[in-house]
């Protein structure tokens, strides 16, 4: 019982870090109406300068971490500018198929230069004590801070004349257009917002996890999943099922193992997607 | 038209002579390896192509390579079942899969960019069960296959043209079915589907029932695919032949090549396969990382250079007229 609520309260703050990492890639595919594949694999990328930074040229952590934010915000614009602009119009799975291309390329590019051994940057995060709950400062941390960065993110997207174009791309291009919205500059603006949102994500992964090379694919998976569950493009959605998903991740893997929970997530993804595949908020299929 | 149907008789008739001659002509073994790993993702891809074309893109083609080689393998190693017998029962196995799959997206209305989400999780799934039963897969270390030397009914080769001229064989199978496709009347209905679901529904045409005979078709042979490779390396890992690497690079060879068009897949095959191979040979020694960068790189390039896939470009060049 205990056992369980632990994994409860994990699941929640699993589920907070877990938003933010979905929410970008749910940005893109709102705006750009594409799918990035190789997310995950760019919050491993930023795992790794942030690590370059701190660990091996000793600059302190904060500083570390805003660098890093700037540089994978940065590598997003080159997404943009290399690949995903000469592909706007190109079929679907052509698209895919040229962002998967891009998990190759990271996942080497990351292995080249920091080879094959588990990195990371030792930090001292107590575990906090709460009765019989033990909850990881480290996660808390993340949790907090995901939630903050989210809400400034909603600020950004709601009060702010950029956001409201963006949201208004989003929902329809050609009125967006005619209202005077440069969706050349919008795209560059979302896919920058996305790729300094892998930066950030890592930053709050640095006191969680160590990084490899293949580092990023389960993260992809996750953030996959959570997007679709909550409805493609679906901000509040992602939000919802991203602690759906944490809750059931971190139960199951208490359960079971965490090798189950993988797969009870995936089938429950499956599942909902034959039913009800515009997802749990979606608005209904665009065919 | 005259001309182009002359054009597309004599090249494949050269592609096959030559390829027939191939391994009598003092070449090195490496060679006969390469072009038979050309024919087994020539199959694989053109299997792919099959609902590929009709608008059905599956990402989770791994899948059904995985439980066609597993299927054989396991049976052959714990029970010493012929993999030959092993090869059928794992398509049928992978049939099944994919008419539950099939069935439940078809029926819910599952198309386009869901149809391919849901297959490709499909894909993870199967490798994650792959290596969650690793009593008895072998796990993510993968499973070699026993080894009996030489022995047909075993499907075990120590010289490499057996299997050569095996896979050679069920590449023309594979080719046949797309010709006797493409003279069937379910290519145009699919093709009717492909275009507009609703108004082909609407003139009668029954949407589940011709999808899902493409489907078992193209998982079949898929799965024959799957299991002629792990026969041919002799080992498997949930990498290797499931899970969404494997998906991805099977519909990647075929779009490549050009997905509409008989030849596509074969093409698409035989360059992704030789610049693997040469980007492995050349540079893989000294700087694994870097060849696979520059293959990386290569992909992307090719992609978004020729979307219409290199035959689908050049046969529209060609024949244009």
């Amino acid at each position: 019982m205990e056992q369980l609520l632990n994994a409860l309260i994990n699941g929640i703050l699993l589920g907070g870090v877990l938003a933010l990492l979905a929410f970008g890639l749910n940005l893109i595919f709102g705006v750009v109406k594409i799918i990035h594949m190789a997310y995950g694999q760019f919050v491993m990328l930023g795992f790794y300068i942030i690590y370059f930074f701190c660990a091996t040229l000793g600059l302190p952590i904060t500083m570390s971490v805003i660098i890093g934010v700037v540089i994978m915000a940065l590598f997003g614009a080159l997404t943009q500018l290399s690949l995903i602009k000469p592909l706007l119009s190109a079929p679907r799975v052509n698209q895919l198929l040229a962002l998967a291309s891009l998990i190759i390329i990271v996942e080497n590019l990351a292995m080249f230069i920091w080879g094959a051994d588990y990195r990371g940057i030792p930090m001292d995060m107590p575990i906090i004590e709460i009765g019989t709950v033990f909850i990881r400062s480290s996660y808390l941390f993340a949790f907090i801070g995901a939630l903050a960065v989210l809400g400034l993110l909603y600020l950004f997207l709601h009060s702010t004349f950029t956001g409201l174009a963006i949201r208004a791309v989003a929902q329809d291009m050609e009125v967006a257009k005619l209202m005077g919205v440069n969706p050349g500059l919008i795209y560059y603006i979302t896919l920058m917002t996305g790729g300094a949102l892998t930066g950030v994500v890592a930053a709050f992964f640095v006191p969680i996890y160590t990084v490899h090379p293949h580092f990023g694919s389960s993260f992809t998976i996750m953030a996959f999943i959570i997007v679709v569950l909550g409805g493609m493009g679906n901000l509040l959605g992602g939000f919802i099922s991203a602690f759906i998903i944490g809750i059931v991740t971190s139960v199951a893997a208490v359960l079971t193992t965490t090798e189950v929970a993988d797969i009870v997530v995936l089938v429950i993804f499956i599942m909902v997607m034959l039913v009800r595949p515009q997802g749990i908020l979606g608005k209904g299929v665009a065919t | 038209m005259n001309s182009s149907g002359i054009i597309g008789k004599i090249i494949p008739g050269f592609v096959l002579l030559a390829a027939v001659i191939l391994p009598f002509l003092p070449v090195s073994t490496y060679i006969i390896h390469v072009v038979t790993l050309i024919f087994i993702w020539s199959l694989i891809g053109t299997a792919w192509s099959y609902m590929g074309r009709f608008g059905l893109v599956s990402l989770g083609h791994g899948a059904f390579m995985g439980i066609g080689a597993y299927t054989a393998t396991l049976l052959f190693n714990s029970f010493g079942l012929s993999p030959w017998l092993g090869m059928i029962l794992g398509a049928f196995a992978a049939c099944f899969l994919g008419a539950v799959l099939g069935y439940a997206c078809f029926r819910f209305g599952i198309i386009g960019d869901y149809f391919a989400l849901v297959t490709l999780a499909v894909a993870e799934l199967v490798a994650l069960l792959i290596v969650a039963f690793r009593e008895t897969t072998g796990g993510s270390l993968g499973l070699t296959i026993r080894s009996v030397g030489t022995s047909v009914v075993d499907f075990q080769f120590e010289n490499r043209i057996y299997f050569y001229f095996i896979c050679m064989g069920f590449l023309a199978l594979v080719l046949y079915i797309w010709k006797r496709i493409d003279g069937s009347d379910m290519r145009k209905a699919l093709a009717a589907i492909g275009e507009d679901e609703i108004a082909a529904a609407s003139l009668g045409v029954n949407i589940i029932k011709n999808k899902m005979a493409i489907t078992l078709i193209s998982t079949f042979c898929t799965s024959l695919g799957g299991t002629l490779y792990a026969q041919y390396i002799t080992y498997l890992s949930p990498d290797t032949v499931s899970g969404v690497g494997v998906s991805l690079a099977v519909p990647f060879k075929a779009i490549l090549g050009g997905m509409f068009t008989l030849w596509g897949p074969f093409i698409g095959s035989t360059i992704v396969v030789s610049l693997e191979e040469y980007i492995r040979v050349a540079y893989g020694g000294k700087y694994t990382s870097l060849s696979q960068i520059a293959y990386g790189l290569a992909l992307v390039v090719l992609i978004m250079f020729l979307p219409k896939g290199i035959f689908g470009t050049i046969k529209e060049k060609l024949f244009r007229k």
